[in-house]
């Protein structure tokens, strides 16, 4: 190095020191969490993640993006067991927007995939907004180390892992065993293997799972919640309005404002107190940054 | 004498290929149609089954009832008595199978035509089939389904060629991905996926192998089913002695080769043409097309004319009636009627069982349908008639909620049709949880899977806390589940999924079935199948 480039980067970097805090004040740091609400799910999904800095934050020029919504049962939207179809269209267009070279939308069901597919309009959807949904595969089913606090390997659909962008989409439920299935709980349906036997220690299980996936981004589908007769309701007396989404990079927040629309405080739910634990994110929402808008 | 064979029969047996190439793939695109294809209504699927006359006759003796759709039926007899057996030679997709592999074993020398006067007598078999079968019928033993040729080629299809081609499919892709060829592997995989073949049975082995053998039974001789065994080819026979379309040789042009008898597909015998069988001709026109002279044509003539037939034994006849009036009780002792069977959880929509058994021709259509393979060929859970009947397996798979395809595809109304509302509300049977085995209750750990499951709203498996001891001598606190057997519809998800996995904790029987008079528990929770209301406060 010549004494006299020395001299002009001391330069430069003074004029930075000097300057350059104030120069990025001026633009608003990203929040960590939007809520928006209103009346469409496909405009508040849409707010909600220009709220947090547009989709460009998350996906970049050519990634491979999946989305993980809940399409576990054989329900129509209206019945809120599953995603929000209008939700997951509007993920898959922003991401298109965002530059994403493939989308893809899958979700390993409980009942018969085909029907679970077609009811819960999510098939249709994410189709005519471009993204590949196929079925999950079992050859690509593939046993990994998830080097979890219980699960120390299970067998994972690797579609899940070998892409750029992990996006989940769960919707917020009530559920007999874990109180409510949101976000963490969704993992399940990225996996294979005997899942039923996950309930002997769901929360810690589901806590393995969310440490090994780690999404980018979580967005949670409250413009309807199943209230009671969880996961899969049956009726829509068992359905509430929240109209509400809330995007959010922190995923066990995400899943502690799920649990505020129930009237659930966090520390009732075991599964948020391991996640914390672990340091996958806060339960403590005042420690974040939360942009709240109404559409 | 100049050799040349004939254009115009040569073009029409092309022609009568073509006719069998395009029923066969119909019957395979309908078959391969019968599933949920993102619809809950599927449309006529079945449809082969209503131009059946046997399945039409026997079933209306049986079970007392015409069932509507079985008019289609009359086109059939109306076809064959005016000009003979054409269904069988042309459209007949069971007959095309046996046709073409009698083909293939006569071109790979397996199968040698010889002159067979000896065989003619075994023509007869068929009729005294049909004799069995309709007096069976009678007696309300219904054993069209075994025999008739449609029951049998669709079961042979749902349980055995359609299984085998999914495994076979399997096995591919699992080659591919083999081969590192790991993007046809996935577009294959999602092919077969969209296709939701079940590619599970008990008794798939087996009723592979009696397709097998049937298709083997070719090297004999050529289209063996069609000649000796069908019952409706024998009951389209008796239809067919009176038509217009004769089979006759210009004796000035024949050479007495005897070609055209000798690979006559079903032994009608065109030459010598006094001994022509008209109800065992099919028209398939190889005859006329093989002649190397040109002698054997069709002419139509509209008087009706004495032909040669076959000879029945009238003895024979009575004793084969006699056989199946002897035979019927058998299939009567049983303890089948005399308690209702635990396992035996028919589909949704299956009529009371007496009229359930009469009705059912074992098609399997319903088990294409099913989403999730839960329904089975039965062996002995219904008893000796209802050898191959569908009966719901929860092991294998469970009722879908909001699926009435089953009650959708079946041909004869053994299962009646419900809509996908009206199917959410039928009771097929019950759950029960082994508390010895049931993972809360016997280990004092987390579960309630079966609550999970659980379709219907409110929630027929509900939790109480429940106090277990555990080997330290320690007790432990857990949710087990509980039935409310007022809200369990039996649809078996529960057990399906219950993680137990040998001996599930939780299980289905038939007890509580809507469509049983008997076979009741709770007298207070007797309502008819439509509940009318919504229970008040189903939550407390």
């Amino acid at each position: 190095m010549y004494r006299r480039d020395f001299m002009k980067d001391l330069a430069l970097g003074g004029v930075l020191l000097r300057y350059g805090p104030s120069l990025l004040a001026q633009t608003k740091p990203n929040p960590d969490m939007a809520m928006v609400t209103g009346e469409s799910p496909a405009a508040i999904t849409k707010e909600a993640l220009l709220a947090l800095g547009g989709m460009k934050r998350f996906v970049s020029k050519g990634d491979k993006v999946m989305i993980k919504p809940n399409i576990g049962w054989d329900r129509t939207p209206e019945l809120a067991a599953t995603t929000n179809p209008e939700v997951i269209r509007t993920l898959v267009e922003l991401s298109f927007e965002a530059g994403a070279k493939e989308v893809t939308v899958m979700d390993n069901t409980t009942n018969q995939a085909q029907r679970c597919y077609a009811r819960s309009g999510i098939a249709e959807a994410a189709k005519a907004a471009g993204a590949k949904v196929p079925f999950v595969n079992e050859y690509r089913l593939k046993k990994m180390a998830l080097k979890g606090e219980w699960l120390k390997e299970w067998e994972v659909f690797t579609d899940f892992v070998e892409t750029d962008k992990l996006i989940n989409v769960p919707i917020a439920k009530h559920h007999s065993l874990c109180r409510l299935t949101i976000g963490m709980k969704n993992w399940l349906g990225a996996i294979g293997g005997p899942r039923n036997q996950l309930h002997q220690r769901l929360d810690e299980g589901m806590v393995d799972l969310a440490a090994f996936f780690k999404p980018q981004l979580t967005v949670l589908d409250a413009y309807r919640i199943l209230t009671r007769n969880g996961p899969q309701g049956g009726r829509t007396s068992d359905v509430r309005l929240q109209k509400t989404v809330v995007a959010s990079i922190d995923p066990v927040a995400a899943d502690t404002v799920a649990a505020g629309f129930f009237e659930i405080r966090p520390e009732e739910l075991a599964y948020l107190g391991f996640a914390q634990k672990r340091g996958l994110g806060q339960t403590n929402l005042e420690k974040l940054t939360i942009e709240k808008r109404a559409v | 004498m100049k050799k040349e064979r004939s254009k115009k029969y040569r073009a029409l047996q092309s022609l009568r290929i073509i006719i069998q190439v395009f029923f066969f793939s119909l019957f395979l695109y309908l078959l391969f149609k019968t599933h949920f294809t993102g619809q809950d209504y599927i449309g006529p699927v079945e449809t082969f089954f209503h131009f059946d006359p046997l399945l039409a006759i026997a079933t209306a003796i049986a079970s007392r009832v015409l069932f509507a759709s079985f008019i289609l039926a009359a086109i059939t007899l109306v076809i064959t008595l005016v000009a003979g057996r054409y269904v069988c030679g042309w459209i007949c997709p069971l007959g095309s199978v046996h046709q073409f592999f009698s083909f293939v074993f006569k071109k790979s020398k397996l199968l040698k035509p010889r002159k067979e006067e000896k065989s003619a007598g075994r023509l007869a078999w068929k009729y005294y089939i049909l004799a069995v079968v309709l007096v069976g019928s009678l007696f309300t033993v219904d054993l069209v389904g075994i025999a008739d040729p449609l029951s049998f080629l669709y079961r042979s299809f749902v349980t055995g060629v359609i299984p085998w081609f999914a495994r076979a499919g399997a096995a591919f892709i699992s080659l591919l991905y083999g081969l590192k060829l790991s993007s046809a592997g996935d577009a294959a995989a999602q092919f077969f996926g969209t296709l939701s073949l079940n590619q599970t049975f008990q008794q798939g082995f087996f009723l592979s192998l009696l397709f097998l053998g049937a298709v083997l039974l070719n090297i004999s001789k050529e289209r063996f089913w069609c000649r000796y065994l069908c019952p409706a080819g024998a009951l389209l026979g008796l239809f067919s002695r009176w038509n217009v379309a004769k089979v006759r040789v210009d004796m000035d042009k024949c050479i007495k080769c005897n070609l055209c008898t000798l690979h006559c597909q079903t032994q009608a015998n065109p030459y010598p043409n006094e001994q022509w069988r008209s109800s065992e001709c099919v028209y398939c026109y190889t005859c006329a097309s093989i002649c190397p002279t040109k002698a054997v044509y069709f002419p139509v003539k509209r008087t009706p004319e004495k032909i040669a037939s076959i000879n029945l034994s009238r003895r024979r006849l009575i004793f084969t009636s006699a056989l199946a009036i002897v035979a019927a009780p058998f299939f009567k002792i049983t303890p089948a009627g005399k308690r209702a069977a635990a396992k035996l959880i028919r589909p949704p929509g299956a009529l009371p069982e007496p009229k359930f058994l009469q009705k059912c021709v074992k098609c399997s259509e319903c088990m294409k349908a099913c989403p999730t393979n839960a329904l089975q060929p039965a062996l002995d859970e219904a008893g000796p008639e209802g050898i191959w009947t569908p009966v719901l397996k929860p092991r294998i798979g469970y009722c879908e909620y909001y699926c009435s395809l089953c009650t959708q595809v079946c041909p004869t109304g053994a299962i009646k049709e419900l809509t996908v509302e009206e199917k959410t509300k039928v009771k097929i049977g019950s759950a029960w949880i082994n508390k010895d085995r049931c993972i809360p209750y016997a280990l004092g750990r987390p579960c309630i899977v079966c609550e999970e499951h659980c379709p219907t709203s409110p929630k027929a498996i509900k939790f109480v806390m429940v106090e277990t001891k555990l080997p330290d001598g320690t007790s432990a606190s857990q949710k087990a589940p509980v039935i409310d057997l007022d809200l369990c519809i039996g649809c078996g998800i529960c057990e399906n999924k219950c993680p137990v996995m040998d001996d599930p904790a939780i299980y289905c029987t038939s007890v509580g079935e809507d469509r049983s008079e008997k076979n009741r528990l709770l007298l207070e929770t007797i309502q008819p199948a439509v509940l009318t209301e919504e229970p008040k406060d189903p939550y407390r």
